[in-house]
């Protein structure tokens, strides 16, 4: 009689068990696929600049690369010119060190320094040599004393993700948190056409709590969302927030949901609240599409595809992190459901209990705190190891993010069907 | 057509013989115009003069939408969905808000500018400034009236068209306010036409979907 006695069918537990699949398939591809090797750092440990030109000694930093066995070599290159580094010693397989002679007149002061060697191949850092102390004459020339460039040796790696300066270990959040805001679109959509489907019946207490339930689990992920893309803007553009278009978008989208509950919470009849939230709920849905989806493409962002297209585009997706992403998107898609069916067997319990008592309870949403800690620390702590840190903290913030609602969810089931079987069988 | 306009008068003449609506707002531009020259004591920097001037419209447009008609008594109310199509009422009454918004919005540029200066606008960009602020206040108008309709029939006054309103009409204020600040920086009127045609294109988005969703608010029950 009761829409919590429907029993969920087989196929439904088939996409779920998918989903769980899915799920670790997703964990084990982002903390085990290993990272391409790639410059973390170029540095002038010293110079001696004479009449004659200049002596720069140079040390560079890698991340995962094998130095003491790929029998590496290294040039600066600026446009046409290139010039080869002598002295090259690996110190180990992610440390080496090299010079670099320049004449006195140079045709340009910075340079992009590239190393070669077996199994690593071609590793380019741009703009990572500065000649101080020269002088920049445009006729002048280096000595182009360069190798052939097809005696360089090829990329020979097993399955791993592309390094990208700056982003490092932290290219595997892509499987964490972007999927957070897919989840969000897609149960944002399910709560925009239940609300459609609301207004045409001319309010609906079901389909109302539908909308609501998609809500409420969208608006988890949302802001699991905007605390994983905080640690992670953190570590990689410098700042808790920085004032992007997408960021602002996922902002004001979270206050928009935020301003729906609101809004529910203050009408007391059913059949009104049910029209009146629908009618803002699909003001809100187009608000969402035009800020996260319109606007972004018009504007400067400093998310990947800047001033075009929002989202990776296919120059930053590799098919290493394609394998990873998609099924990543589709595991958190199916969870994000799941979330949804349970909370929406939550709303209709709750809606029966108070149909049963006549009375409404509130429960008050339970916040997220986090606390600030001193910043240089945290500095030395999230960047080490190739901002691998920073990867584990999104992590932990979304199981932890994620847990709190599935122990809150299946707590409250019970509580409220303890309830219900009190209240109709005393 | 006729029904609406017939309407639309008839929220005029309500105003105009409740004086103390339109007033009242009117007084709140003077005050708040007045109090930021207070704060401010002197010609502000063009950055703030743009923020205040956008700042003061936007809270103007709060006031002003949310605030009840004569004709807003249940009564009244119960006698018009009978007689009148939804649509029309909805036009009609984003009309009003809108003829009085934008005139606010002038109000606010020209006490500005009376009290804080003109900031560096001459000419066309003075022109560019005020047709932007009236485009804004259009714009404002035809979603807050929705809103504040939402807030009435949720029995919630100001409070809630706040809170539904002000994320709401976020991506309007942004567009808004770079436009000032270009103008305000000197860049010409015609090479920041594209935001004008942001603020037209962001009116007519709100105002469909506020005209397609309005009369599942009006019914009784």
């Amino acid at each position: 009689m009761t829409a919590s006695q429907h029993s969920t069918s087989r196929g439904v537990w088939a996409v779920r068990i998918l989903g769980l699949l899915l799920l670790s398939y997703t964990f084990i591809m982002t903390f085990t696929v290993p990272l391409g090797p790639g410059i973390e750092d170029v540095r002038v440990t010293t110079q001696t600049v004479t009449e004659e030109g200049g002596v720069y000694e140079l040390e560079i930093v890698g991340h995962s690369t094998h130095f003491s066995t790929s029998a590496p070599i290294v040039f600066l290159r600026r446009g046409e010119h290139t010039l080869n580094a002598s002295a090259i010693k690996a110190l180990d397989d992610t440390h080496l060190k090299c010079r670099v002679r320049l004449p006195k007149y140079i045709p340009s002061r910075s340079y992009d320094v590239i190393v070669n060697g077996k199994s690593d191949g071609t590793l380019s850092y741009a703009n990572g040599f500065f000649a101080e102390g020269l002088d920049v004459k445009s006729k002048a020339r280096l000595a182009n004393d360069a190798m052939a460039f097809d005696q360089l040796e090829e990329k020979d790696l097993g399955f791993h993700f592309p390094f990208q300066p700056n982003i490092m270990e932290s290219i595997r959040n892509l499987m964490l948190h972007v999927p957070m805001w897919f989840t969000m679109f897609l149960l944002m959509g399910i709560s925009f056409a239940q609300s459609i489907r609301t207004l045409r019946l001319g309010g609906d207490d079901d389909r109302d709590l539908r909308a609501v339930a998609a809500v409420k689990v969208g608006l988890w992920f949302g802001v699991l969302g905007l605390l994983t893309g905080s640690l992670w803007a953190r570590f990689t553009w410098g700042a808790w927030w920085v004032d992007d278009p997408q960021l602002n978008g996922a902002f004001v989208t979270v206050m928009v949901y935020a301003g729906y509950l609101v809004l529910r919470g203050s009408v007391q009849d059913a059949k009104l609240r049910s029209r009146l939230s629908a009618v803002y709920n699909l003001f809100g849905f187009c608000l969402l599409v035009v800020l996260l989806m319109v606007l972004p493409r018009f504007t400067e962002s400093l998310h990947p595809g800047k001033g075009g297209n929002p989202a990776f585009s296919s120059y930053d997706l590799d098919s290493a992190l394609r394998a990873a992403f998609y099924p990543a998107v589709l595991a958190w898609m199916i969870l994000g459901t799941w979330m949804y069916s349970l909370a929406l067997k939550t709303e209709r319990l709750r809606a029966q209990i108070a149909d049963a008592r006549l009375t409404r309870s509130s429960m008050p949403l339970p916040l997220l705190l986090v606390t600030p800690a001193s910043t240089s620390s945290l500095e030395a702590v999230f960047t080490a190891s190739g901002k691998m840190p920073v990867v584990v903290g999104v992590a932990v913030i979304i199981v932890m993010g994620l847990g709190l609602w599935w122990v809150r969810a299946v707590r409250e089931l019970r509580r409220l069907g303890r309830e219900e079987s009190e209240l109709l069988n005393p | 057509m006729r029904e609406t306009w017939f309407l639309f008068r008839h929220f005029w003449k309500a105003d105009v013989r409740a004086q103390h609506g339109v007033a009242g707002l009117v007084l709140f531009v003077v005050a708040t115009v007045y109090a930021v020259y207070q704060v401010v004591r002197g010609r502000p920097e063009p950055e703030t003069w743009n923020a205040m001037a956008w700042v003061i419209l936007l809270f103007t447009a709060f006031n002003g939408v949310s605030r009840s008609l004569e004709e807003d008594r249940p009564e009244v109310l119960a006698y018009l969905r009978t007689t009148v199509q939804p649509l029309h009422y909805m036009l009609a009454r984003t009309l009003h808000n809108v003829v009085v918004l934008s005139g606010l919005a002038c109000l606010v540029v020209a006490f500005m500018g009376l009290l804080l200066g003109w900031a560096d606008l001459d000419g066309a960009r003075l022109w560019g400034f005020v047709s932007g602020m009236v485009l804004t206040a259009v714009a404002l108008g035809t979603t807050l009236t929705l809103l504040a309709l939402i807030a009435a029939r949720a029995g919630a006054g100001f409070g809630m068209t706040a809170v539904l309103g002000l994320p709401l009409v976020l991506p309007t204020v942004l567009v808004s306010t770079t436009l000032g600040g270009e103008l305000l920086r000197g860049v010409l009127v015609s090479d920041t036409w594209h935001n004008f045609a942001f603020l037209g294109a962001l009116t007519l988005g709100s105002g469909v979907l506020g005209a397609v969703l309005f009369p599942y608010l009006w019914r009784a029950s």
